[in-house]
């Protein structure tokens, strides 16, 4: 009796001891679940958080989610973040620092119709563009400054609408040209039974005005602990473990990534198309970021125009002590 | 520390300065009454401002009221231009088309028991339709620009506009009818001489009601796609921009505007209804 007892409590005990020696990291994602985040959801579900000894909890983000907000409100300790809009925010006072950056280069890209005559960015003036706000405009108005095209409509400008996170504007044409990730809403233009033919893209990384897009961002004054150092090179560690799973497997990871889904809004076949763009741009990065790209994006904003995303370059905005602890 | 103090104590004493105008000889006076709600106000931002400045809050999380009003200084210009798309363009002519429109359908169904059969369940339901769920396709159909706002705003004003029109319009008693009936009036010269102003409280009800939802509308309705104006446009992309100062200016504007519109109803409501036992101050 006694002897299974003791058994009973020992097991318990020692099931017990992972999760209490775990320690807990909460990642802030920059959209809803999908496989955009493919590697995170791998390395959760790959157990590559678990082997490291951390207890990664991911929250899906969505339209009305800023993660700069949520990580200056102490609601997670990381979040994935584009570099305009977490220098943006460092720039009003929330001190940023890019830990790593899983993505090589930028999915996004503009998509307009062939037959509305425009065939280089230089056609642009006097038609209609739908951009993404919330922080997602920093890039578009940075290009259209670059090639020096109002952006307050008329004939010389183009007009701007505020597009929503869906095709519906380029469809119905109530705009030309239509912000599209690689990934994700182009897809979508397609599933809609428009061919290839009649579309033509303009994508940011072709056009040299590309940005950093979905790394991962701490607080300045956290990296000051030890502790949450180390926290975050395991971090890394796993999560970099989890992209290149991702890279090589696709198919799994999408299985992984529609397991994760508790809203049951995205489908298969379009989780697995993702997953393969989404390898395309991960693919060429470990997660040390390339201060060359960092240079680039940071000359893109500053080319901001009339309302700079940042007026100054930012400093200590990066650093690789996470990812060079991580990767060797 | 000492500033969390010092709104700590401002608080008291401003609760304390209240509690004796309210109770005082003079708590009837005109000027005492504009002074309480004067003097909470007031104490509300100071206290905000301390906190905030005491407790170091972060901008994105809750700017203090001064950087607000900073910001707001600054940008009269964009924030009059917001309130234009918004609010006159989207709210105003949503208002008076969705009310306008409902005072309508109010007399047609008010005049044949078939069409109130069929037409208040029908507003009944749109009425319960989410303006979220309505929002997006009311852009698709009507364009990015005011005239999508306008349409979510007729959405919404129309139904409380005409429940209450409808019930104002049934306020009279039979045996005021009888009498209408027994002078050999027609149908139009009761409606004027005797319902509509027996119904004026019940539509101004309406009216008041609507100027908020109008307002909401026309914001939230921005959410889901706009040009690169309105007071719903500045707040969602700000909040993406973490120029939270910015939202909040907005937010004033939006308060103000609400304000201001409810009241100039209610004051019309005053001069057109004065006749009527609630308006007797």
């Amino acid at each position: 009796m006694n002897k299974t007892i003791c058994g009973t409590a020992l097991a318990l005990v020692m099931a017990a001891m992972p999760a209490w020696a775990a320690d807990e990291v909460k990642l802030q994602l920059k959209w809803v679940t999908q496989a955009q985040f493919g590697g995170y959801y791998v390395a959760l579900d790959q157990g590559f958080y678990e082997e490291e000894g951390l207890d990664v909890t991911i929250l899906p983000g969505g339209p009305d989610i800023a993660p700069p907000q949520v990580i200056a409100g102490g609601g997670a300790d990381v979040v994935v973040e584009w570099m305009p809009a977490a220098l943006a925010a460092r720039e009003k006072g929330l001190p940023l620092v890019n830990i790593a950056q899983p993505f090589k280069s930028s999915g996004m890209m503009l998509t307009c119709w062939a037959d509305v005559g425009i065939e280089a960015p230089e056609d642009f003036p006097g038609h209609t563009l739908g951009v993404w706000f919330s922080g997602n405009e920093f890039p578009f108005l940075s290009w259209m400054n670059t090639l020096g095209i109002p952006t307050e409509g008329g004939e010389d400008g183009v007009t701007v609408l505020k597009q929503g996170f869906n095709v519906d504007p380029l469809l119905q044409r109530q705009a030309d040209c239509i912000s599209t990730m690689t990934y994700n809403e182009f897809g979508q233009v397609l599933d809609s039974g428009v061919t290839e033919d009649e579309l033509i893209t303009f994508k940011y990384e072709d056009q040299g005005v590309a940005t950093l897009e979905d790394g991962l961002y701490v607080l300045e004054s956290n990296l000051e602990d030890k502790a949450f150092r180390d926290r975050m090179v395991r971090f890394v560690r796993a999560s970099m473990k989890g992209w290149k799973w991702a890279e090589e497997n696709p198919a799994d990871a999408a299985g992984i990534v529609l397991d994760n889904d508790a809203t049951g809004a995205q489908t298969e076949a379009h989780q697995v198309r993702m997953m393969g763009e989404i390898a395309k741009l991960t693919a060429g990065s470990n997660g040390a970021l390339d201060p060359a790209d960092y240079e680039r994006t940071v000359q893109t904003l500053l080319a901001g125009g009339s309302d700079p995303v940042i007026t100054k370059a930012p400093e200590g905005a990066w650093t690789h002590v996470i990812s060079d602890a991580a990767l060797n | 520390m000492m500033l969390v103090l010092f709104a700590i104590l401002l608080w008291l004493s401003g609760w304390w300065i209240n509690t004796r105008l309210a109770e005082g000889p003079q708590a009837n006076s005109r000027a005492v009454r504009l002074a309480v709600p004067l003097i909470f106000g007031l104490t509300v931002l100071a206290v905000w401002e301390l906190l905030v400045r005491g407790l170091n809050v972060p901008l994105v999380i809750l700017p203090a009221p001064s950087l607000i009003a900073v910001r707001f200084a600054q940008s009269t210009g964009l924030l009059w231009q917001d309130f234009m798309q918004t609010f006159v363009k989207g709210a105003l002519s949503g208002y008076v088309l969705g009310c306008g429109a409902a005072f309508l359908t109010a007399i047609l169904v008010d005049r044949s028991d078939f069409l109130r059969r069929g037409l208040l369940p029908v507003g009944n339901f749109v009425a319960a339709l989410p303006i979220v769920g309505t929002a997006p396709i009311l852009v698709m159909w009507f364009g990015f620009d005011w005239e999508s706002k306008a349409a979510v705003v007729v959405v919404m004003v129309f139904f409380p506009m005409l429940v209450n029109t409808v019930a104002g319009l049934s306020e009279t008693t039979q045996m005021q009818r009888d009498l209408m009936e027994t002078y050999a009036a027609s149908y139009w010269q009761g409606f004027f001489k005797l319902r509509l102003p027996a119904a004026m409280p019940f539509i101004f009800n309406g009216l008041k009601i609507s100027t908020t939802l109008a307002l909401i509308g026309a914001i939230v309705a921005e959410f889901f796609g706009s040009p690169t104006m309105g007071m719903g446009f500045r707040i969602s992309t700000s909040v993406g921009q973490l120029a939270l100062d910015m939202v909040w200016a907005e937010i004033v504007v939006a308060a103000l505007a609400g304000t201001l519109f409810y009241g100039a109803v209610a004051l019309l409501e005053r001069v057109a209804t004065f006749w009527h036992p609630s308006q007797r101050g």
